[in-house]
């Protein structure tokens, strides 16, 4: 007994000690590199940044496949969520217009990169003419790409980067200032310029999430001061965990919640879920990235009035157009657009990445013309 | 009739203090001292809605438990069944899309939990392969199976009948709670006072003595398996219908909060100790902990250290607390 | 009469599973080698072997701990733990590199120790411990990294995870390296010999005087080390840190022990039926892949031939008896 009593004693002082408190400098969850917040109006579309050189890698000694069927493999982060089921859909789809392209989709069904890693090297090894990828990590991903990119494969990324020299080019859905800002603003819309919020992500090791979170702080900063981070939480990629995370906020803070932020197709559902249940649709916005499909019973219930996306059909199918027009010599180091399909052209920003566009905004007057 | 007598279950034994101080009333107390150390801070943790909320979103975690509880108070251990509620999930959300009718989707998940685990508890009782190598392979079977046959394919038209989480009982007790009180209070009366509940201990506790005294140790285990893989599927049913997705994936590290919860609320895998109402009061436990560092601003950074250094010191501190009660030391 | 003389059981059951094991590996590489032909090349082989060292370097222990009847499944927490510390006490202490992996490999050593104190000591079952110390260690790994990453190594750093010596991947010859040493020991000195007493009748050991508690105790602190050990192959290899790293190292692990025939109630077992297990798994992971098998499939593959290979081989043995 004395022994159970002391060393939970000793727990409830280590958690005491452990309070950070909800003020830190920075937002949970967010990540340390530079950021560079949108010009607070309306209309400020993300102009390309011309004059950065290419800074992607090389495929060395490729096979001249212009105008020839080529194999390519698609590994996302993982495998088993609707947001990865749309880019493959999306990437097949393009592989079925072009019309000599095939393509298989494969990878772990769990978000690690060393299983990532695995997918990757044993299609290098089978011996494939391109590698389509979403990292799970930038770093980590490096030399297994770098490698591919030894032997001839071509290297495209997508929806998550790598570092810029372990692959060629990386289709980016949209940047990620201008994805702060269109959350941003959409709280601030909805709830008021200073209203309180919470966050629901993934992990704070996520880098995608934890790039939007700090531009979403430094946006907020900049064009609204007064809203109020109260705190992120971490959910995996887990429906029930983010809806009892999402539940436990609004429990936490009452009615000082104003918002909440979900930062992952799994994230977002659930925490209107979390609002529907909690009784205060209207009341607690809640703004995130998602699927129509997940959010249209939110969105037609009025209890979520806008999702952020871009279309991640969209993202696989320019995915596998920028390979064709690589392999077809069409799109060069240096290129300024190029050419895909049903998209028109799309632009070269950051050196070697292509703008798919602006993030796409569903509403109550859209969700229900997509199936994804 | 037998002159050795199946051994009593341990709470049924004994001095005032040996209930008061058994891991079961540690738990309640250490609930009840919780919330108040946590109501303490900040007074919103003890609002009506937020307890029932703690207790919603877990009381799936709390059944399966039950079933875990038995199988390793007979010495085993489980890992896959993280993995079969996902399937069983699965199974029911995509009877329910399909139009089968509602009492079809509600049953679909119990029989294949008691058909899959069943399959398991007979390779383990009568073929002698090993609890944790067989529920391994068939982790893998499950999980894989899932994501081949599904494709990861989210299922999200559920038709409103389907959420049996939503019932509310006489209108005021929601489904969850009635199901996670009710099972835990039968399965826990079934394991004292019937003796096929009570060969459970036996069985943990010492075959060879089990055997003389005539309880068979494989009917047993099979028995047990059957019932986890019940409790697995009403657990599944819970967590299908709470939400309105069904991602169809295995939740991760599932299997192993329902192993921890069972240890915590007291059972051995030394076999033959240990109850269910433990597992459930331990399982209630562990989500009001994860609440509470929310609310008392733990760094999220850190929540998980603690949670295993909480969990560290709860069995520690169980170990002692039966150490000291073996050597004779009831003070 | 003495628990020690001669190594219990072990012999001749361990060589039937194992003799049983090798041959379907042979007869599954052929299988795969005909459907497809980059199965079989040099490069691909010592490709996987470069992969699988890190799970390797853990199975190894895993099996003294598992031939002691007990079992560690906080490996894979261990392996991110000691990453962690490798990138922090690099970049945030300001250690030199060398120095870093040293103290990495230390931080391994000592939770593998505190798995065996609470163990030996204190006397909670293994699974239970190990468990708890799973969460702690994965949640210190968090704590102390804080969601950041350590990158940029110097390029020597990279030479253990992706260099090569005289064409053989430089990890590849230091599992070698640590099978034949494990092997021996196991095999050839009286610590093996105390394992298998342990495993077989823990209280006849006690009874004959064997260093039980101190034996049992080199062995989770061994498991600890090595985990800290496959945590500097991974980070040579991938060049950063997270917190994330080895999680799942502990079910492939002891996956590739029980495979290759230890028994998971304790007392027989060898290094050699590991090493196979382990090759079995990686191989046919590696040859279903470029036979155009996909993840989810290759898993549930993996599942059926575990238990299949454990049904098979017990049936064996039971005829023999």
């Amino acid at each position: 007994m004395r022994s159970y009593l002391l060393t939970t004693a000793a727990a409830a002082a280590f958690a005491l000690a452990m309070n950070t408190g909800a003020f830190a400098a920075g937002w949970d969850g967010a990540d340390d590199l530079p950021t560079s917040p949108l010009a607070c109006d309306a209309s400020a579309p993300a102009a390309p940044a011309a004059a950065k050189p290419y800074d992607g890698g090389k495929a060395i000694n490729a096979p001249d496949k212009a105008g020839k069927e080529i194999t390519l493999v698609d590994v996302p982060k993982l495998i088993g969520i609707g947001y990865f089921n749309a880019t493959s859909k999306g990437i097949a789809d393009a592989a079925k217009e072009i019309g000599n392209v095939k393509v298989t989709t494969d990878g772990p069904t769990e978000a690690k990169i060393d299983e990532q890693i695995k997918f990757i090297d044993n299609y290098i090894t089978r011996g494939v003419d391109g590698v389509l990828f979403a990292a799970n990590d930038p770093v980590a991903i490096a030399p297994v790409l770098k490698k591919a990119l030894s032997k001839g494969i071509h290297v495209v990324g997508y929806d998550a980067n790598s570092t810029p020299d372990a692959r060629e080019w990386f289709i980016n859905q949209a940047e990620f200032n201008g994805i702060a800002k269109a959350m941003i603003d959409s709280l601030a819309k909805e709830s008021g310029e200073d209203a309180a919020f919470g966050i629901v992500t993934s992990t704070f090791t996520t880098p995608n999430q934890a790039r939007w979170i700090a531009e979403m702080q430094a946006y907020a900063a900049k064009c609204h001061p007064k809203l109020q981070w109260l705190e992120t939480v971490e959910a995996q990629e887990d429906n029930v965990l983010s809806f009892n995370q999402a539940t436990t906020l609004i429990n936490k803070y009452g009615d000082k919640l104003k918002g909440l932020f979900g930062m992952t197709s799994v994230a977002t559902p659930a925490s209107a879920e979390a609002v529907t249940k909690a009784k205060l649709c209207g009341k607690v916005a809640v703004i995130g990235l998602a699927t129509p499909n997940a959010m249209k019973p939110y969105v037609n219930a009025d209890c979520v009035k806008s999702v952020v996306l871009w279309n991640p059909i969209d993202l696989g199918y320019a995915a596998t157009y920028v390979m064709r027009a690589i392999v077809d010599g069409k799109l060069k180091p240096g290129a300024t657009s190029v050419d895909a399909g049903k998209l028109g052209k799309l632009n070269v920003v950051n050196g070697s990445e292509i703008l798919l566009g602006s993030p796409f905004i569903f509403n109550k007057s859209n969700i229900n013309g997509f199936d994804f | 009739m037998s002159a050795i007598a199946l051994p009593r279950s341990p709470a049924a034994r004994g001095s005032l203090w040996r209930r008061v101080s058994s891991q079961e009333t540690l738990l309640a107390v250490a609930i009840v001292g919780l919330a108040v150390f946590v109501g303490l801070t900040n007074p919103r943790f003890l609002a009506a809605n937020n307890l029932a909320d703690i207790l919603l979103g877990n009381a799936y975690i709390a059944v399966a438990a039950i079933g875990m509880s038995m199988v390793i108070i007979t010495g085993n251990i489980d890992i896959s069944v993280g993995a079969l509620i996902g399937v069983l999930a699965t199974v029911s959300g995509s009877l329910a899309v399909a139009g089968a009718p509602i009492v079809v989707t509600w049953l679909a998940p119990l029989v294949i939990g008691v058909a899959v685990m069943g399959l398991q508890g007979v390779i383990v009782a009568y073929l002698g392969i090993p609890a944790i190598v067989v529920t391994l392979g068939m982790l893998s079977i499950l999980r894989g199976g899932l994501i081949s046959v599904t494709g990861g394919k989210w299922i999200t038209d559920l038709p409103d009948a389907f959420h049996l989480a939503d019932i509310e009982i006489f209108g005021v007790i929601p489904m969850p709670v009635a199901i996670m009180v009710g099972a835990t209070i039968l399965a826990a009366a079934w394991m004292r006072w019937w003796p096929q509940g009570r060969a459970i201990y036996a069985t943990g506790g010492n075959a060879e003595a089990a055997r003389l005294s005539g309880v068979s140790p494989r009917h047993t285990l099979v028995l047990v398996f059957v019932l986890h893989g019940f409790f697995a599927g009403v657990a599944a049913l819970l967590f299908a219908t709470q939400l309105r997705v069904i991602q169809s994936t295995t939740p991760s590290g599932l299997e192993f909060t329902i192993i921890t919860a069972s240890v915590v609320g007291g059972v051995s895998i030394l076999g033959g100790v240990g109850t269910v109402v433990g597992s459930t009061l331990a399982a209630i436990l562990i989500a009001e902990i994860t609440s509470a560092l929310v609310f008392i601003n733990v760094s999220p950074f850190w929540t998980h250290a603690l949670q295993g250094a909480l969990i560290l010191a709860t069995v520690i501190a169980d170990i002692e607390r039966r150490r000291r009660r073996l050597a004779g030391d009831v003070r | 009469m003495s628990a020690v003389a001669s190594s219990p059981r072990a012999p001749r059951i361990a060589v039937r599973h194992e003799i049983i094991l090798a041959a379907i590996l042979i007869v599954a590489l052929i299988g795969l080698g005909f459907a497809n032909d980059r199965f079989l090349t040099l490069d691909n082989l010592l490709n996987q072997g470069r992969l699988m060292t890190e799970i390797g370097l853990i199975a190894l222990p895993m099996t003294f701990v598992i031939i002691t009847g007990g079992i560690d499944v906080s490996v894979g927490a261990i392996v991110g733990l000691c990453a962690i510390a490798l990138g922090y006490s690099w970049k945030n202490l300001g250690f030199p590199l060398p120095l870093a992996i040293v103290f990495s490999l230390g931080v391994g050593a000592a939770a593998g120790f505190a798995n065996g104190f609470v163990i030996t000591r204190i006397k909670v079952p293994a699974i239970i411990t190990t468990i708890a110390t799973l969460t702690l260690f994965r949640g210190l790994a968090e704590g102390i990294s804080q969601a950041h990453s350590v990158r940029g190594y110097p390029e020597w750093f990279y030479f253990l995870g992706q260099g090569d010596v005289f064409g053989v991947p430089t990890q590849l010859l230091i599992l070698l390296i640590a099978i034949v040493a494990f092997g021996v020991a196991l095999d050839r000195t009286s610590f093996g010999r105390t394992l298998y007493a342990i495993g077989s009748n823990e209280t006849a050991a006690r009874f004959s005087a064997l260093p039980v508690d101190r034996v049992k105790l080199a062995a989770y602190t061994l498991s600890g080390l090595t985990s800290g050990l496959s945590a500097f192959v991974l980070v040579s290899r991938v060049t950063t840190t997270r917190s994330d790293m080895g999680m799942g190292y502990e079910l492939d692990a002891i996956a590739a022990v029980v495979l290759g025939g230890t028994s998971i109630f304790g007392g027989s077992g060898t290094i050699w039926g590991t090493v196979i297990g382990l090759v079995m798994i990686q191989l046919l992971k590696n040859g279903l892949a470029l036979t155009g098998v996909k993840g989810d499939a290759t898993i549930m593959v993996i599942g059926i031939v575990l238990i299949a290979s454990v049904l098979i081989a017990s049936s064996l043995q039971r005829r023999r008896e």
